[in-house]
């Protein structure tokens, strides 16, 4: 009897070290691989037991698609905050939601903003992540890439190079629209990779003869082959007249001919910086440009926000989805929109103050102008990377290598823009900067006349 | 063998028998054919929606089946003293306790083989195709299922019936929820070592029941898994040993036990 049982203990120990072995070594690897829902961390903080008790009883996707119907209502009221939640929570539940990945991307990335519409991009990183976490959970499919791309390309505006690095993970998934596959070379001209769009393009209008060729009777094969060729015309066209070409020719052709971009053109900027009441700021200034189109960047924030480069925010700093941004940090941008050469606006953040919390003691308002997010019409004149575009006193190449751009920033201090102590509204100091070559302006019936873009020697 | 037989054919006569078990059965029969209803509750994820559901459901319903047919098996037979009567035969405790296990493990096969036929014939009305990979997951829920029947036989020789529900229905919670654990903790920077030890000495401890939800590829489509059939295998013995663990603990307290 005795026997008996120590045989049994021993064949109870020798099946729990078997299964042990069998869990940690070939199970568990396997199932976080291939099985789980969720292909890494989403992290579940945040989720009540009860949300977490739907998870486990095999309903996910279930739930899921019930409180995504849910958060439809909250966007029709408008009650943006609510959204944010169950986006999360949605994603969390069922991984595979792309819409809610790219709905919630857009969202959060898109949506909440000042009085003035102005987008509060403290949220932008975390619209970031949500789209490489969707993208990491979605890998089969082009869409999360593309949708993150579109970020990049789109709202942030600037870093061209990311929008090219996401586009091109989407075009690596057999599921990528055709039609889709132009923004490459767009954004491959908007980085300054002016070759390899041309060349894009090409492959592209190959592929689209050989389906135009396959399939005659679809109309879309046809739309998208005129808009290729039409595409590659207008772009064969500007590589020659913004002397792209004849640049890299290097034959001296570029420098003594008769080319949009050649000589530079001198943008002429200043600015000028009134707080005119307690988080109220009005910016004037000088550009030396007539066509519409123009405009400059003007970034508020706190000096020591965690900045990757200037007059942005690090956009890519997280990988997780953080649904509050911080809300002891200000980082306001504006877009200076230039009419007859000036522009001249009034930015009142008195009403947001979740927005500009001013919590910081000093400031930092930066100038910036990057011809790579001019429009096209623009950009015939300063090039693609600002070969055509100099200033006396604000060209820099540094903050933005490879690239010409014009920069410059003042500092501003937290009493200053509350309009306190010294500069308090009442019988205080008017805080005013100004950059050296600020010259007031005087009205004049034209400013408010729009003069019809003229491309060659405009402005000169 | 012909003994252990004789007393699993005799339990599945009783749960087929057994109101509470068929009303579960036909409340789970019903939530799979009002399944494709729900599926249009998700924009482009009809099928998603409807096939997570339904796999959803066999597996909840399977689970309180698994518990309801298990948990009163053996105290029932003490209750009812018919313990009395089938141990005076030349009957063996072990031998009483694995057919009792079999029984029951044979009982939910039927059900759940019910369960995942009406499913694809829901499938079937409401996509057109026959959707053999649906079979797939519900053939692992069957092992699932028998290893959870076998954590509420061994609780079922020495706690009462209701004690035994939540404690084995816990575990089977805690059971499904080791893995995402695991994973989440092992991925997070803010985790502690010791937390992780915890949690992976509570993996090798507790019965990992999340092994069995291999659900996520077959409700999304495009995911490539190279040797399904080699995870199939490795849980399936996985399970066994755990099932082995728990009929031998069970045998040894039953031995020992007064009835």
């Amino acid at each position: 009897m005795r026997t008996k049982r120590t045989l049994l203990l021993v064949l109870m120990a020798a099946f729990f070290v078997g299964q042990g072995f069998l869990h940690h070594s070939a199970i568990f690897p396997r199932w976080r691989k291939d099985y789980s829902a969720n292909q890494g961390s989403l992290g579940t903080a945040g989720l009540n037991p009860d949300q977490l008790l739907f998870a486990l009883i095999g309903l996910r996707e279930f739930v899921a698609g019930i409180l995504w119907v849910r958060a439809d209502s909250f966007f029709d009221t408008g009650n943006y905050d609510a959204i944010l939640p169950i986006i999360r929570l949605v994603t969390w539940l069922d991984p595979k939601q792309i819409d809610v990945y790219a709905t919630g991307m857009w969202h959060i990335g898109y949506n909440f903003t000042d009085e003035d519409q102005r987008s509060d991009r403290r949220y932008i990183p975390s619209a970031l992540a949500l789209g490489k976490e969707g993208a990491r959970q979605n890998p089969h499919t082009y869409e999360m890439f593309f949708e993150t791309g579109w970020m990049w390309y789109h709202k942030i505006d600037d870093d061209y190079d990311r929008a090219v690095e996401w586009f091109l993970k989407a075009h690596e998934r057999p599921d990528m629209l055709p039609a889709r596959k132009n923004l490459l070379s767009n954004a491959y001209q908007r980085a300054g990779e002016v070759d390899k769009a041309a060349e894009l393009y090409f492959d592209l209008h190959k592929a689209a003869v050989k389906r135009v060729q396959n399939e005659p009777e679809v109309f879309g094969h046809l739309q998208n082959l005129e808009t290729l060729e039409n595409n590659l015309d207008t772009m064969l066209v500007r590589m020659v007249q913004r002397g792209y070409v004849a640049k890299n020719r290097n034959d001296g052709s570029f420098e003594t001919g008769a080319y949009d971009v050649n000589p530079p053109f001198d943008v002429g900027f200043s600015a000028k910086v009134t707080v005119v009441e307690p988080r109220v700021i009005q910016i004037e200034g000088t550009w030396n440009v007539l066509p519409v189109g123009t405009r400059v960047r003007a970034v508020l924030r706190d000096a020591d926000y965690e900045t990757d480069k200037a007059a942005a925010l690090h956009w890519d700093k997280t990988s997780s989805v953080n649904l509050d941004p911080p809300r002891d940090k200000t980082f306001m941008q504006e877009q200076l929109f230039v009419k007859n050469r000036r522009f001249n606006r009034t930015i009142d953040m008195s009403k947001d103050p979740t927005m500009y919390p001013f919590t910081s003691k000093d400031y930092v308002l930066e100038f910036y102008y990057n011809p790579r997010s001019a429009p096209p019409h623009i950009q015939d004149k300063f090039g693609w990377s600002g070969e055509g575009m100099t200033d006396k006193n604000f060209l820099n190449t540094e903050v933005r290598p490879g690239q010409r751009v014009v920069y410059t920033k003042m500092s501003l201090t937290r009493e200053q823009l509350l309009r306190q102590g010294e500069w308090n509204p009442i019988d205080g100091k008017v805080p005013i900067l100004r950059t050296k070559n600020y010259v007031e302006a005087g009205q004049s019936a034209q400013d408010d006349l729009i003069i019809v873009p003229q491309l060659r020697g405009a402005g000169q | 063998m012909r003994v252990i037989w004789s007393i699993a054919a005799t339990t599945v006569g009783e749960a087929v028998r057994r109101r509470v078990l068929l009303i579960i059965l036909l409340v789970g029969l019903l939530l799979l054919t009002i399944a494709p209803a729900l599926g249009q509750l998700s924009a482009r994820q009809e099928t998603t929606v409807l096939k997570g559901f339904m796999l959803g459901m066999i597996q909840l319903t399977s689970a309180v089946i698994a518990l309801v047919l298990t948990v009163y098996m053996i105290p029932n037979e003490i209750e009812r003293r018919t313990i009395y009567t089938i141990l005076s035969k030349p009957v063996q405790r072990w031998q009483f306790l694995l057919g009792k296990y079999f029984g029951a493990v044979l009982a939910l096969a039927l059900m759940m083989s019910l369960m995942t036929a009406v499913q694809l014939l829901i499938f079937f009305i409401q996509q057109g195709e026959i959707a053999m990979e649906l079979a797939r997951a519900p053939a692992l829920f069957f092992v699932q299922m028998s290893l959870l029947a076998a954590v509420a036989i061994f609780f079922s020789t020495f706690v009462s019936p209701l004690v035994n529900f939540f404690l084995s229905g816990g575990i089977y919670l805690v059971g499904s929820v080791l893995s995402p654990l695991v994973d989440t903790l092992a991925q997070s920077r803010g985790t502690t070592p010791a937390a992780k030890i915890g949690v992976q000495v509570l993996s090798t401890v507790v019965p990992n029941f999340s092994s069995y939800n291999v659900q996520n590829p077959i409700i999304n489509p495009g995911q490539q898994i190279q040797n399904e059939s080699w995870y199939y295998t490795m849980v399936t013995v996985y399970g066994l040993f755990y099932v082995g663990i728990l009929l031998v603990a069970g045998i040894l307290i039953f031995d020992r036990r007064e009835v």
